[in-house]
C-alpha cells in the first residue's frame, strides 16, 4: 500500500527531566492525532492505550567493524509490526531511557531500509530539567549528548529556577548545541504541533538561522567539550570530492561527531542537495529547487567533540569548484 | 505430481481460485493440519478462515480475535485449525469453526513467531526474550535469550528448538530444560530462522543482508553475502537438497546436496520481478517454489526445468505471505493490501 512516510519523533532526556510527563500528555489530550508510543518502561505512564509498545533497547553493533554504527534492532522490529495495523497513525513516538546515547536510537532510522521506506526521523526531542541540567552535566557524558543530538530542546521546570540561572542554563545548551530550537517549559506544557511532525530533521531551520551571540566564546572553549560550529561557501560544490570528503571525515571521526547536517549547491543541480548524518551513517537527498535569480549556497553543520573548525572548513573549500 | 507451471493463460488470468479482499494487509497465512482450511492473519486482530475448497461456499468473517495485530499464524498440529500470535500479547487456538481460546498471556510483549511441528503436534511460540513450546496441554519456556527472539523453528525431529537473537542462534532441548542450550554464535542481528527439512543445518538472515548457515553436528558455519536488501524469507525444498531466499528479484536458491553450498554460486532462475522477492516458499514435495514480491507479482517456479510463470495479483501491493496446502495443490497468497487468494494448481 502506497502510504506517506510516518514521521518519528525521538525523545530523550536526562532522568526525571519530564518526559513521561510529556508522554502522558500526548496520550491524553484531545488533539485528533493517534500516535504509537514506544516505550522503555510500560508502568510509568498513567494512561492505558493499544497503541503503547514496550520496548528494551536491544542495541546492538552492526557487524561491519565501526564501534559506533550501534542500532536499535527492537525498533526495526517494533516498526515493521505497526507498519501491519489496519488503523494507520499519524506519527510515532519514541521514548528512550533516561541515561540512552541516542545515537543507535537516530541511527535505526538510517540503517534499515524498510523502516526508512515508511518512516521518517522527524526530529529528536529532548527534555532538559532547568534546575538540575548544569549538576548532570558534571555526572557523566549522557546530558551532553542527548542536547548535542537534540533538534528541539523543552527546558522544563521553569518556574524552580530564577531567571538568571535560566539563562546560564540556556547559554550552556547553546555552547554545546546552538542549533537546537529552545522552549522554555512548565511540567512540560507545550503545544504538541511545537514539537511533533515539524521536520526539524529537514534542515530548513540551519539555513535560516545562525545564532551569532555566541562567537566571542569560542576561542576559550575546551577541547573535550561538546559544540556546534557551521561551513558555509558562496562557489558551487564539486559532488564527487565532497562525497569523498565527507566520507572519509565521517570514516575517521565518526565517533566524536553526534550530528552533521547540510544543505549545498551542488555544481549544475536545479535543487538543493540536503544531507544529514548521526556518527558514521549519512543520508542525502534533493530537496527544494532553487529559484530563479537566487543566491546559491551551501552550509554544513557539525555537532560534536574535538571539532577543528578551521581544519574542517579548509576541507570543504577543497570541495568547491 | 503434476502442476500447470506452463499455462501461459495464467500470465493473463489466475488459475482457479478465490479471491477475498479483507480492509486489513495479511501478516501471515497458512492451512490447517489436514489442509481443509486456510487462514490468513489480519491487521485488525482477525483471523480470516476460508475453506480451502475453492467452490465451497464461503464462511463469513467473523470478529476480531486479537485486539491489534495477528502477527503470527500456524495449523494447529495437534488439532484441525489454527494458533495465532498477535501484538496484544495473547497466543490463542482457534477452532475450526472459529471458537478461539486462549493458550497463553504475555501481556506487554509480543507473540511475533510460531513454529509447528507435526508428527508430535508441538507449538513454539516467541514472545519477547523467550520461546514457549506448548505441547499436550503443557506449556514450557525456554529463555530468557540476550535479545528478544526474532524466529524460531523445530528440528526435524521435534525434539529441538532453534532460536535467533542477537550475536547467533540458541538450541534448546524441549525434553530435557536442564540440558545446557547450545550456541551458535555469530555476531549482530539474526532475523530469520530455518531449520532445514533434513536437520543437518540452521539458516538465518541478518540484518546485515547477508545468510548465515551452521551444520548443527559439526557446529562449523557459513556466510552468503551479496544481497541487496534483508533476508527475511528462507525456505528449504522437501529434500533439503536447496535453501531459497528472498531479497532477489528471481528465484535463488543454495545448493545443500554433496558438499554444500561453499564455493558455489546459487542458483537462479525464473524471469526478473519488478521488484523484489519479499516471500518464498518451496513447495512441501516436489521441486516445485512460489515466490511473492514486494511489487506484487506471483512467480512459480520448478528448479528441475527452470522453467516459470508469473501471475498478476490484482493490485500490486506487497505479497506478505505464502502457504501451500499440505497435499502441494493449493497455494494461499496474502498482500499488504489485504487481498487475500488461494488458488488450485491441478493440472
Amino acid at each position: 500500500m502506497a502510504q506517506a512516510q510516518v514521521p518519528v519523533t525521538v525523545l530523550t532526556g536526562y532522568l526525571g527531566a519530564g518526559k513521561t510527563t510529556l508522554l502522558n500528555r500526548i496520550l491524553s489530550e484531545q488533539h485528533g492525532k493517534k500516535y504509537a508510543v514506544i516505550v522503555n518502561e510500560f508502568g510509568e505512564l498513567g494512561v492505558d492505550n493499544d497503541l503503547v509498545v514496550n520496548a528494551d533497547e536491544e542495541v546492538f553493533e552492526m557487524n561491519n567493524g565501526c564501534i559506533c554504527c550501534t542500532v536499535r534492532g527492537d525498533l526495526i522490529r517494533i516498526i515493521e509490526g505497526l507498519m501491519k495495523r489496519k488503523d494507520k497513525f499519524d506519527g510515532i513516538l519514541v521514548e528512550t531511557t533516561g541515561l540512552a546515547d541516542p545515537g543507535p536510537v537516530a541511527q535505526t532510522f538510517f540503517t534499515d531500509d524498510e523502516v526508512k521506506a515508511r518512516t521518517r526521523l522527524d526530529a529528536i526531542v529532548t527534555v532538559v530539567d532547568a534546575k538540575h541540567f548544569l549538576g548532570q552535566l558534571e555526572q557523566g557524558d549522557e546530558a551532553e549528548e542527548q542536547v548535542a543530538f537534540a533538534d528541539v530542546i523543552l527546558l522544563n521546570k521553569t518556574d524552580l529556577v530564577s531567571e538568571d540561572d535560566l539563562k546560564k542554563v540556556e547559554s550552556k545548551i547553546s555552547a554545546i548545541n546552538r542549533y537546537a530550537r529552545i522552549f522554555r517549559t512548565q511540567k512540560s506544557q507545550i503545544k504538541l504541533d511545537a514539537i511533533l511532525d515539524k521536520g526539524a530533521f529537514d534542515l530548513q531551520r540551519i539555513l535560516e538561522f545562525e545564532p551569532d551571540f555566541l562567537h566571542h566564546g569560542h576561542d576559550h572553549d575546551h577541547e573535550e567539550e561538546v559544540k556546534s560550529l557551521s561551513l558555509t561557501a558562496d562557489r558551487p560544490v564539486d559532488p564527487d570530492k565532497f562525497q569523498k570528503w565527507m566520507g572519509a571525515l565521517l570514516q575517521l571521526r565518526g565517533p566524536d561527531i553526534f550530528r552533521s547536517k547540510g544543505i549545498l549547491a551542488i555544481d549544475g543541480a536545479p535543487r538543493r542537495y540536503v544531507y544529514q548524518g548521526v556518527h558514521m551513517m549519512m543520508d542525502s537527498d534533493w530537496g527544494t529547487p532553487w529559484k530563479e535569480g537566487e543566491k546559491r549556497f551551501s552550509k554544513l553543520v557539525f555537532i560534536g567533540r574535538n571539532l577543528d573548525g578551521e581544519n574542517l572548513q579548509r576541507g570543504f573549500n577543497d570541495c568547491l569548484k | 505430481m503434476k502442476l500447470d507451471f506452463s499455462n501461459p493463460a495464467w500470465q493473463q488470468t489466475l488459475p482457479p481460485g478465490r479471491s477475498v479482499a479483507a480492509d486489513a494487509p495479511a501478516a501471515a497465512c497458512a492451512f490447517s493440519k489436514e489442509g481443509a482450511i486456510v487462514a490468513f492473519a489480519l491487521g485488525d486482530g482477525r483471523v480470516r478462515l476460508l475453506p480451502a475448497d475453492i467452490n465451497a461456499a464461503e464462511t463469513p468473517a467473523g470478529e476480531p480475535l486479537h485486539n491489534g495485530v495477528v502477527l503470527a499464524l500456524v495449523g494447529d498440529p495437534a488439532g484441525d485449525g489454527f494458533v495465532s500470535g498477535g501484538d496484544d500479547g495473547r497466543l490463542l487456538r482457534i477452532a475450526a469453526d472459529g471458537t478461539a481460546s486462549e493458550i497463553a498471556n504475555q501481556k506487554g510483549k509480543w507473540f511475533e513467531h510460531i513454529a509447528a511441528h507435526r508428527a508430535t503436534g508441538a507449538i513454539a511460540a516467541s514472545a519477547g526474550k523467550s520461546a514457549f513450546v506448548v505441547k499436550g496441554g503443557e506449556m514450557k519456556e525456554f529463555g530468557p535469550h540476550e535479545s528478544t527472539v526474532a524466529d524460531l523453528d523445530f528440528s526435524k525431529d521435534g525434539s529441538r528448538i532453534a532460536c535467533a537473537h542477537y550475536g547467533g542462534v540458541t538450541v534448546w532441548s524441549i525434553g530435557q530444560v536442564t540440558v545446557a542450550p547450545r550456541k551458535f554464535a555469530w555476531r549482530g542481528s539474526h532475523v530469520a530462522l530455518k531449520w532445514s527439512t533434513d536437520g543437518k543445518f540452521i539458516a538465518t538472515g541478518t540484518q546485515e543482508n547477508d545468510i548465515h548457515v551452521w551444520r548443527v553436528a559439526q557446529a562449523t558455519d557459513m556466510r552468503m553475502q551479496g544481497y541487496p536488501a534483508k533476508v527475511k524469507s528462507l525456505s528449504w525444498t522437501a529434500d533439503a537438497r536447496f535453501l531459497y531466499t528472498s531479497a532477489q528479484p528471481v528465484f535463488t536458491a543454495w545448493p545443500f546436496s554433496g558438499k554444500g553450498p561453499e564455493g558455489k554460486p546459487a542458483l537462479q532462475f525464473g524471469e526478473e520481478g519488478a521488484g523484489m522477492i519479499s516471500v518464498v516458499a518451496a513447495h512441501p514435495a516436489a521441486e516445485f517454489v512460489a515466490g511473492g514480491y514486494d511489487s506484487g507479482e506471483l512467480q512459480l517456479g520448478d528448479i528441475k526445468t527452470r522453467r516459470s510463470v508469473v501471475l498478476k495479483m490484482a493490485d500490486g501491493s506487497a505479497i506478505t505471505c505464502l502457504a501451500w496446502s499440505p497435499d502441494g495443490y493449493k497455494l494461499a497468497v496474502g498482500n499488504d493490501a489485504g487481498t487475500l487468494l488461494v488458488i488450485d494448481l491441478r493440472r
